[in-house]
C-alpha cells in the first residue's frame, strides 16, 4: 500500500502540524505539478504525474484522522486488522452512547430547532475531539523507538469510536447546514 | 516597436481567453505584463453573439447588433449550453431558439439549435467566437501560439470537455483549461505579491462562482469552491425583462415573440447598466415608455442576489475558515458592478471588496498570465515561481445498486489526482456490467449530472460477486476526467 508518510517525508505517527503538512504538499507540488514538465519528454511527463497523483493522494489520507490512523496502524503491521469490516464490533455501553447521541440528533432534526441542533453539533463537536485525543494518545504512545504491537492494537476499538463520532459530526452538521438553507 | 510589427517570423505568442456567457476577450503578456487585444474600435470585450446569416457567419458586435432581427438565427449565451443536454431543463428556459428533434439530432446529450437550415452544437458555435478571438490576436501579435482557456471553477467534466473541444475545432493548442477565479486571483496576486487568504466572488453573464484559496510562497492553493452553474447576470436581466413586458402590457404567453423576447432582454440589460450609477432610468419597449427607480430593480433582483449567499458560505465553511479570515475578496464579472451585488458582498462578508482591476477583464488577464507562464516564457519581473494548484469543483462517482452513488474522488481533492474502487456482479452469470458515471453531490445518480455510461462485456459466467472490477478514475490538471475498468479474472478492459 502507499505509504503516505514516505510520500510526503512526514514521521510515521499520529499527531501531525498541519502546517508542516500543508509546506511539504505545497514543495513537492512544485517540482512534480504537470506546469513544470509542460516542455519535458511524455515518459517523464508520465512519471511526473504519477507521482504528482501520489503525493495528493498521500496529502488527502494524512488530512483525514481516520484515514491517518488507519495509514498508522497498518503500515505498523497491523494491515490485516484494521478497516470497517475486520474491526471488532464495539462494545454494548458504547454502542448506547451512539444510540442516545443519535436519537438526540433525531429529535433535534424533527424540532427544526436551530438551537437544538446547534447543541448536537456543539455535543458532537466535543465527542470527536475527544476520540481524537485517545486515539492519537494510544497510536503515538505504542509508537516508542520501536512498535509495541499489543498496546497498538488496543488503538483499533478506538479508531471504531472515532469513525463513529465522525460519522455522527457530519451528520450534525449536515442537518444544521439544510436548516440554514445550505 | 515598429520592427516587430513588420516581422513576418514573429515568434508565436501564447494567449489568455476568457470564453465569456455574454462577452469573450483575449490577453498576452506584453513587457511583462497582462493586457488585453483591442479591436479596430479599442474595445476589448467580443460579444458571446453568432449570427448564422444566409452569407455565412457573423461574431461579435454586428451579430449582437442584428439579433433582435434574427432571433433564432443568432445564438447568445451559448456558453449555458456547452455540456447540456437536449432535455435538460436549461435547454428550456426562456430564449428565442429553434432546437433540432430527435429525428434530426438523435444524439440527445448534446443540444442542437436550427439555425438558418442547419443544426449547430454549442462546441460549433464556441468555436466561431474562439475563432474571432483568435483573430483578433493574430492581427495583434502576428503570430498566435498555445492558449489558456478559462472556464468556471463549477463547470463539470462535460462542459469543460465541450469547452476543450471548441478550441480545438477553433485550430488553438489548448495549453490548459484554467478556472475563472484561480485566473482572476493569479492577475490579482501577481500585481500585489501579497500573501494570504482570498475569496473570489464571480458572478458572470450566465454562471456564478465562488472560490477561496490562499497565496503561499508562490502557489495559489484552491481550497474549496462551488457555486450554480444556473445563475448570473442575465438572471438579472431575464427578470427585469418580465417586468418590463408586464409594464408594457404584454402578455408574455401570447403575444411574446420571439423578436420580442430579445427586445425586452437587451432593453432590460441596458436599464441595469443605466441603473448603476443613476436612480432611476428610462425604458421604451413595445410602443411602451416609462421609467425603473433602482430600488423597485432591487426588489426585483435581490431574490436571485441572495441565492449567492449559500454557495459563499458552503465555500467558506468547506474551505474550513470564516470570513473573518479572509485577507481579500476579489469580484470578477460584469453582474458584480451591480450596487446591490457589492452591498450583498460587503454584508456577507464584513469586507469591502477588491475591485481595482476591470471585473470583465481579470479573468482574461490572468489566463493571459498562466499562458506565459506554461509556455515557459517566463514574466519579466513577477512570475518566478508561480503555480497553481486546483481542485475537483463536484464530487465523482459511480451509480451502485439502488440508484445510490458511490463517490470515487470527493469535492474539493486537489488535482491532478486518481482513485481506484471495485465493484462485483451482483447476479449468477452476470456477463456484463454497466457502468454510470455520475457528477454531483447528491446521494441518488438520478439528482446528479450523468457524465457517461458504459458496459463491460464478455465476463464468463461466474457466481455472483466472483468477478471483480477494478475502476479507476484520473482526474488530469485540465480538471477532466478519464475513467478506466479492468475485470479482473478475464482481464478485460473498457476506458472513456
Amino acid at each position: 500500500m502507499l505509504d503516505p508518510f514516505a510520500t510526503l517525508g512526514l514521521p510515521r505517527r499520529f499527531a501531525l502540524d498541519p502546517k508542516q503538512l500543508e509546506g511539504r504538499h505545497r514543495e513537492l507540488s512544485k517540482a512534480l505539478h504537470p506546469d513544470r514538465y509542460a516542455a519535458a519528454g511524455s515518459g517523464e511527463r508520465r512519471l511526473a504525474l504519477s507521482k504528482a497523483i501520489e503525493v495528493n493522494e498521500a496529502h488527502r489520507i494524512l488530512r483525514d484522522p481516520v484515514r491517518r490512523a488507519e495509514a498508522v496502524l497498518k503500515l505498523s503491521g497491523l494491515e490485516a486488522e484494521v478497516g470497517e469490516t475486520r474491526e471488532p464490533k464495539p462494545d454494548g455501553a458504547f454502542l448506547m452512547e451512539v444510540l442516545e447521541a443519535r436519537e438526540a440528533l433525531d429529535e433535534a432534526k424533527a424540532s427544526r430547532s436551530p438551537a437544538r441542533i446547534s447543541s448536537v453539533v456543539s455535543d458532537a463537536r466535543a465527542q470527536h475531539a475527544a476520540a481524537l485525543g485517545t486515539l492519537g494518545a494510544a497510536i503515538d504512545g505504542a509508537l516508542g523507538h520501536a512498535v509495541d504491537l499489543e498496546s497498538l492494537r488496543k488503538a483499533i476499538p478506538l479508531l471504531g469510536r472515532l469513525r463513529y463520532a465522525t460519522r455522527l459530526l457530519d451528520e450534525a452538521v449536515a442537518a444544521e447546514d439544510e436548516l440554514a438553507g445550505l | 516597436m515598429l520592427f516587430e510589427i513588420f516581422d513576418p517570423k514573429a515568434r508565436p505568442r501564447p494567449i489568455g481567453i476568457d470564453l465569456g456567457t455574454t462577452n469573450s476577450l483575449v490577453a498576452f503578456v506584453r513587457d511583462g505584463r497582462p493586457v488585453c487585444v483591442t479591436d479596430c474600435n479599442g474595445k476589448a470585450l467580443l460579444p458571446s453573439v453568432v449570427y448564422y446569416a444566409e452569407q455565412g457567419v457573423v461574431v461579435g458586435e454586428p451579430a449582437k447588433e442584428t439579433a433582435a432581427e434574427h432571433p433564432r438565427e443568432t445564438i447568445v449565451s451559448v456558453k449555458r449550453f456547452m455540456g447540456r443536454g437536449a432535455d435538460d431543463a436549461e435547454t428550456r428556459r426562456l430564449g428565442p431558439y429553434e432546437f433540432a428533434g430527435a429525428d434530426e439530432a438523435p444524439n440527445r446529450r448534446v443540444v442542437h439549435f436550427k439555425v438558418n437550415r442547419q443544426v449547430v452544437t454549442p462546441v460549433e458555435v464556441s468555436a466561431e467566437i474562439l475563432r474571432a478571438l483568435r483573430d483578433l490576436a493574430k492581427d495583434e501579435l502576428r503570430a498566435v501560439g498555445p492558449a489558456v482557456i478559462t472556464v468556471p471553477a463549477y463547470f463539470d467534466d462535460a462542459q469543460r470537455q465541450a469547452t476543450k473541444d471548441a478550441g480545438r475545432l477553433a485550430g488553438l493548442e489548448v495549453l490548459r483549461l484554467l478556472n475563472e477565479p484561480t485566473a482572476a486571483a493569479l492577475a490579482y496576486g501577481l500585481d500585489k505579491k501579497q500573501n494570504g487568504l482570498f475569496l473570489v466572488y464571480d458572478l458572470g453573464g450566465g454562471t456564478f462562482d465562488v472560490t477561496v484559496l490562499s497565496l503561499e510562497d508562490g502557489v495559489f492553493q484552491v481550497k474549496s469552491t462551488g457555486g450554480d452553474s444556473a445563475l448570473g447576470g442575465d438572471d438579472l436581466d431575464r427578470a427585469l425583462a418580465h417586468a418590463l413586458l408586464a409594464k408594457a402590457g404584454v402578455d408574455e404567453a401570447e403575444h411574446a415573440s420571439p423578436a420580442l423576447v430579445r427586445t425586452a432582454l437587451d432593453e432590460a440589460r441596458r436599464v441595469k447598466h443605466a441603473l448603476t450609477d443613476a436612480p432611476s432610468a428610462a425604458f421604451a419597449l413595445a410602443e411602451a415608455k416609462g421609467t425603473v427607480t433602482r430600488q423597485e430593480f432591487e426588489a426585483l433582483v435581490k431574490p436571485i442576489v441572495d441565492r449567492t449567499a449559500a454557495p459563499v458560505r458552503r465555500a467558506l465553511r468547506d474551505a474550513g475558515v470564516s470570513a473573518a479570515d479572509l485577507d481579500g475578496v476579489i469580484l470578477v464579472g460584469g453582474a458584480t458592478r451591480t450596487p446591490l451585488v457589492r452591498r450583498t458582498v460587503r454584508e456577507l462578508l464584513g469586507k469591502e471588496p477588491l475591485a481595482d482591476i476591470d471585473p470583465d477583464q481579470v479573468v482574461a488577464l490572468g489566463a493571459a498570465v498562466q499562458a506565459d507562464l506554461l509556455a515557459g516564457e517566463q514574466l519579466a519581473n513577477a512570475g518566478e515561481d508561480v503555480l497553481l494548484l486546483d481542485v475537483v469543483p463536484l464530487s465523482l462517482g459511480i451509480e451502485t445498486m439502488g440508484g445510490v452513488v458511490d463517490k470515487i474522488i470527493p469535492r474539493n481533492t486537489t488535482i491532478p489526482t486518481g482513485a481506484r474502487a471495485s465493484f462485483t456482479t451482483y447476479a449468477d452469470n452476470q456477463t456484463g456490467f454497466e457502468l454510470h458515471v455520475v457528477q454531483g453531490e447528491r446521494e441518488l445518480a438520478q439528482d446528479c449530472r450523468s457524465l457517461a455510461r458504459f458496459t463491460l462485456k464478455g465476463i464468463p459466467p461466474m457466481p455472483a460477486g466472483m468477478a471483480r472490477l477494478d475502476v479507476t478514475f484520473k482526474v488530469d490538471a485540465d480538471g477532466l476526467l478519464h475513467v478506466h475498468a479492468l475485470e479482473g479474472v478475464t482481464r478485460i478492459e473498457q476506458s472513456i
